[in-house]
């Protein structure tokens, strides 16, 4: 029975779809099984990011409204076998679904694939709830600005009040050289608030841009920090202990005790 | 003084506690609002865009960096202590106070506001280690 993880941020804009893509990707790459559900419903993009779009017949709103089997709307990667996508409606009604249909929906995935990997929409509306009602576990991704970590702490009371606890954190967007001269949050900063474990660092990267326009997650490109550090995130998913990317300007995580695995 | 009963039995006189006082183990996270009618002890931080208030005194076992407001309705004998006072607001029964703007917020120790002479004032607290490794 596969793992339901929910990827959720507050403040739009900061990295959820990106990251559902690549954490998907780089886990069919290992080989695992994976179905990534896009549930910003009226918004959708994970498709783009994936670049499946033109491959959409039915969506989930088909599925939990019954006109389709899942098998029917579960669109296959180009490039990996064990990698699928369940596209969001482009409804403009998001109450099209509901928790409940969502758990359904959610069992029924986690029966077939390892990892089922839900992309959130921005805001704590029904979106949201709709998002995290299957999950088992969360992770919340912040950049390393003070109103996108103020967002990220309001997610992780509401998914604490949800009982979805133990919420991981993927810091995006990191500027190693702006957080040097003390322009920038550090990676020290955003936890001494959050206070939940940190489950990877991307830093900002122009690849990230580059290859979602190809629709390429960039966690397949070996060459560039912003895929190892992807590449890293996969594998603490999967249980294994990595160590945080080892940075050129290097010493700035000082106070960071203690790197964990996702299990 | 009254004499209180402890729970294992024997009398213990002299000492005796404010009622009404609760205690909060968690941390207080953003758009989260806690009011208390007594006093309020948190294990955790209170985080900034929390809220917590209470009638009595507000002590915080951890940082303080939300809006904070004791003595809410009206006691100017109530007091915030925090390890790490470093609200976004203070508030005393009606005073009001922020950080200045031209400083960045720092804490160290644990402090204690209070109003003296009828503003809010901030003061380290002395616990009693300090005085032993002066
Ligand atoms: N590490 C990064 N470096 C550079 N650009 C990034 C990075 N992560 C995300 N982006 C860009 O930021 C924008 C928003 O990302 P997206 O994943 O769509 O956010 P969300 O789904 O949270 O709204 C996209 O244009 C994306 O390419
Ligand atoms: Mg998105």
């Amino acid at each position: 029975m596969g793992e339901v993880i929910v990827v959720t941020s507050g403040k739009g804009g900061v990295g959820k779809t990106t990251t559902t893509a690549n954490l998907g990707t780089g886990l069919a790459q290992l080989g695992y099984k994976v179905s990534l559900v896009d549930a910003d419903i009226g918004l959708r993009n994970l498709d783009v990011v994936l670049g499946l779009e033109n491959r959409i017949v039915y969506d989930i709103t088909d599925v939990t409204g019954g006109h389709c089997r899942m098998r029917q709307a579960l669109i296959k990667d180009k490039r990996y076998d064990g990698l699928f996508l369940l596209p969001a409606a482009q409804t403009k009604d998001k109450s099209a679904v509901n928790p409940d249909q969502m758990k359904v929906l959610c069992e029924d995935l986690r029966q077939e694939f390892d990892f089922v990997i839900i992309d959130c929409p921005a805001g704590i509306e029904q979106g949201f709830r709709n998002a995290i009602a299957g999950a088992d576990r969360a992770i919340v991704v912040t950049t390393p600005e003070v109103s996108a970590v103020r967002d990220a702490d309001r997610i992780v009371g509401l998914l604490e009040a949800a009982e979805l606890r133990d919420p991981k954190l993927i810091v995006n967007r990191v500027r190693y050289k702006m957080v040097k001269a003390g322009d920038m949050m550090s990676i020290d900063d955003i936890i001494d608030i959050l206070a939940i474990d940190l489950l990877g660092v991307v830093p900002e990267d122009e690849m990230v841009v580059i290859t979602t326009n190809r629709g390429e997650p960039v966690v397949s490109d070996d060459r560039c920090r912003s895929g190892a550090a992807y590449r890293n995130i996969v594998r603490r998913i999967t249980g294994e202990q990595v160590p945080l990317l080892s940075l050129d300007e290097g010493g700035f995580m000082g106070k960071i005790r203690r790197m964990i695995g996702f299990k | 003084m009254d004499s209180k009963r402890t729970p294992n039995g024997p009398v213990s006189d002299e000492i005796e506690g404010d009622e009404n006082t609760i205690l909060i183990r968690r941390t207080l996270r953003s758009g989260q609002k806690f009011y208390y009618n007594g006093n309020v002890i948190i294990m955790g931080d209170v985080n900034p865009g929390a809220q917590v208030a209470a009638t009595g005194n507000i002590i915080v076992m951890g940082q303080m960096r939300g809006v904070v407001h004791a003595g809410a309705e009206g006691d100017e004998a109530a007091m915030v202590m925090a390890f790490r006072l470093l609200p976004t607001q203070l508030r005393i029964a009606n005073h009001i106070t922020r950080p200045p703007d031209d400083e960045v917020p720092s804490s160290t120790v644990p402090e204690i506001a209070r109003i003296k002479n009828g503003v809010v004032t901030i003061e380290s607290y002395p616990t009693g280690l300090d005085r032993v490794f002066r």
